[in-house]
């Protein structure tokens, strides 16, 4: 059990999967309570399951890692956002930056992608780190039942590449904050069965 | 993106649906899946989907066949179909059958977001596709009545203009085909229109209930007549009166009608000063009033009086094509009223539908529709639906020869089919050769 700070009733786990650097666990740490009105802790590394990688595609498939995930004892925490420095993908898409279930506990983001692209100059850091708060907080934005967004400017409109990312702002909507802070009511609410243990319909 | 759809993933692989059926739960559209075709199929059968995502290998029955009876069963569903195998063979052949768009795995997320945007447009093209179809068919309809045939066209024309003047009406045509609704429909067109419509169904009353029911009478007229009472006659003044089955009045109230028609007055039972009266006769009946005449039952000066303008109204056998249109209003309007979801008719009962007779013409097909619609436990009326309608009619009544009935046939089909003379010959069971001789033998054309 990836546990070496005593848990905290119902805050956010930020936990990093395999080497991520301490700022990016750090950044995306300090900009959860701004948003989602929950601390947010640490956690040590937890290793990344070796079956999750795809030897074919090369990529670690992302389903797999949240599946792991969830057979792991996190039942005191609200949710868990999980951070890899990875290249990650489900079965149908090529990749993906980050993968979360409406409803559901567990996220799972990846910082591989986000230091590609720029315009042939070199990423600074702080771009990167960027990025990666948007992805968090759009996944995280799932996990309290926040849809897709029309509003192109809006942390939870959908965004398809690198460009996408750099284009939406790091800030929920008028609406999506709304909706946002009424899941956070409902959904946070002791004790309700997670999405994932429902059946498909 | 605002539109929603609903979306159903058809794919025998759980991890495919499972991850597709999130992706769109994200984006916020009410989706489902199916882990093979028969079940997506059966789904659709319950409720309707605007998309399917169906996976082209499949056991059982592969994607293509469940395109292709996707598209046979429910047209205005849109395909896209996902292919791991990315060959071009499926892919176009996919297309041929009608597939909106096909994705090969795995795809990038932005190629989804991308199919799912053009998906929304294809569905608002179609829905203004829809709107522009429904002022057509404003068209095709006329103050409620029906039909796009050749008949009813004329029917739609005349009637504005029959409407202008203030000529007493006949309109003739077999029970069911819709006679007050054309009466109504000359009287909300005509200079009348602000005054009252009434309707009185003479084969109904007895003689002297529609004398008084017509003329009104005055106090103690007649045993029961505590009070007086204004006639239909005096009631419908500034209006039209719609005297339906008027056939079936008696000579005595032929010749009353006769000198009001000539007088435009009226005097109440019980009454000595007659009253002016102003309004307009239409009349309507199912019998063959030349024939009334020669027989002498009825009065040839008064049917003259009465059939200033004749109108006929064909009953529904001699205007097939008007059946699919008339039962597609009638399960709208039934499927709204009993809000149950049954918005479609297979091919096969529209056939049936179009075989019959109908010697009730458009009430009889209403009344099958309703029936059909309240009955049903599926979206779709098939033939079992229809099963009242096995009763071969035709077969008693028709005296029609084998010839004639073929050619019939013939002609219904190939208007089914625009007059494609190959698909023709293939639902006729004959060859293009055959089907042409049988065209040229019976001087068949189209839009006969």
């Amino acid at each position: 059990m990836p546990n070496s700070i005593s848990p905290e009733k119902g805050c956010i786990v930020v936990l990093p999967m395999g080497k991520v650097p301490e700022s990016a666990l750090e950044v995306v740490s300090d900009h959860i309570p701004l948003y989602f009105n929950h601390r947010a802790i640490i956690l040590s590394p937890f290793r990344i399951p070796p079956y999750a990688f795809d030897e074919q595609r090369g990529q670690y498939n992302a389903a797999t890692i949240i599946k792991t995930l969830e057979s792991l004892n996190f039942e005191e925490y609200a949710k868990v956002i999980a951070i890899a420095n990875v290249d990650l993908f489900i079965p149908i898409f090529t990749h993906v930056m980050g993968e979360a279930q409406v409803g559901g506990k567990f996220a799972l983001v990846s910082m591989y992608r986000l230091m590609k692209g720029g315009e042939g100059n070199r990423l600074s850091t702080s771009k990167i780190l960027e990025r990666l708060v948007k992805v968090a907080l759009h996944e995280l934005g799932h996990l309290f039942d926040v849809v897709h967004c029309a509003d192109a400017k809006c942390i939870m409109h959908f965004s398809g590449n690198i460009q996408d990312i750099d284009h939406i702002m790091l800030n929920f909507c008028t609406y999506c904050e709304r909706y946002l802070e009424e899941s956070m009511k409902r959904l946070l609410k002791p004790p309700t069965l997670p999405s994932h243990h429902l059946e498909l319909p | 993106m605002d539109e929603k759809l609903r979306i159903m993933v058809v794919d025998d692989e759980k991890i495919v649906r499972e991850s597709l059926y999130h992706w769109f739960k994200r984006e916020g559209h009410p989706a489902e899946t199916a882990a093979s075709g028969p079940e997506a199929l059966e789904k659709l059968e319950k409720a309707s989907f605007d998309v399917l995502f169906v996976d082209i290998k499949m056991p059982n029955m592969d994607g293509l066949e469940v395109l292709r009876r996707v598209k046979e069963g429910y047209p205005d569903t849109i395909v896209i179909i996902i292919t791991a195998y990315g060959s071009v063979e499926s892919a176009v052949e996919a297309m041929k059958f009608g597939a909106h768009d096909y994705l090969l795995k795995p795809f990038r997320p932005d190629q989804l977001a991308l199919v799912i945007e053009k998906t929304v447009s294809q569905i608002k093209l179609t829905s203004r596709y829809r709107y522009v179809k429904g002022l057509l068919d404003k068209i095709t309809r006329f103050d409620n009545i029906i039909g796009q045939s050749p008949p009813m066209r004329e029917l739609f024309e005349i009637i504005p203009e029959v409407a202008r003047s203030d000529s007493s009406i006949l309109i003739t045509g077999e029970t069911g085909t819709g006679k007050e609704l054309v009466a109504k429909a000359i009287h909300a067109k005509s200079l009348r229109s602000n005054g009252p419509f009434i309707a009185i169904n003479c084969g109904a009353l007895p003689d002297t209930l529609l004398e008084s029911e017509l003329f009104g009478h005055q106090k103690g007229a007649f045993t029961g007549a505590d009070r007086a009472r204004k006639g239909f006659l005096e009631v419908v003044s500034g209006g039209t009166l719609f005297l339906d089955e008027i056939g079936e009045i008696s000579p005595k109230m032929q010749v009353d009608l006769l000198r009001v028609l000539e007088e435009k007055k009226i005097t109440r039972i019980g009454e000595r000063e007659p009253i002016e009266v102003d309004f307009r006769l239409i009349a309507s009946t199912r019998r063959d009033l030349p024939a009334a005449i020669s027989k002498g039952d009825f009065r040839e000066d008064f049917f003259y009086r009465i059939n200033v303008i004749t109108l006929q109204i064909s009953p529904l056998r001699k205007r097939r094509e008007d059946i699919p249109l008339l039962a597609e209003h009638f399960l709208n309007k039934y499927s709204r009223e009993t809000t149950k979801h049954v918005d479609r008719i297979t091919p096969e009962a529209e056939r049936l539908l179009k075989r019959h007779d109908w010697p009730g013409n458009v009430r009889e097909l209403e009344n099958a529709l309703e029936r059909a619609v309240v009955l049903s436990k599926k979206r779709t009326l098939g033939v079992e639906d229809f099963s009242c309608l096995n009763v071969p009619t035709a077969a008693r009544h028709d005296a029609r020869t084998l010839k004639e009935r073929e050619k019939e046939y013939i002609q219904e089909i190939l208007m089914e089919n625009d007059w494609n003379v190959t698909r023709s010959a293939q639902i006729l069971g004959i060859n293009r050769v055959t089907l042409h001789k049988m065209i040229k033998r019976y001087c068949l054309q189209r839009g006969q």
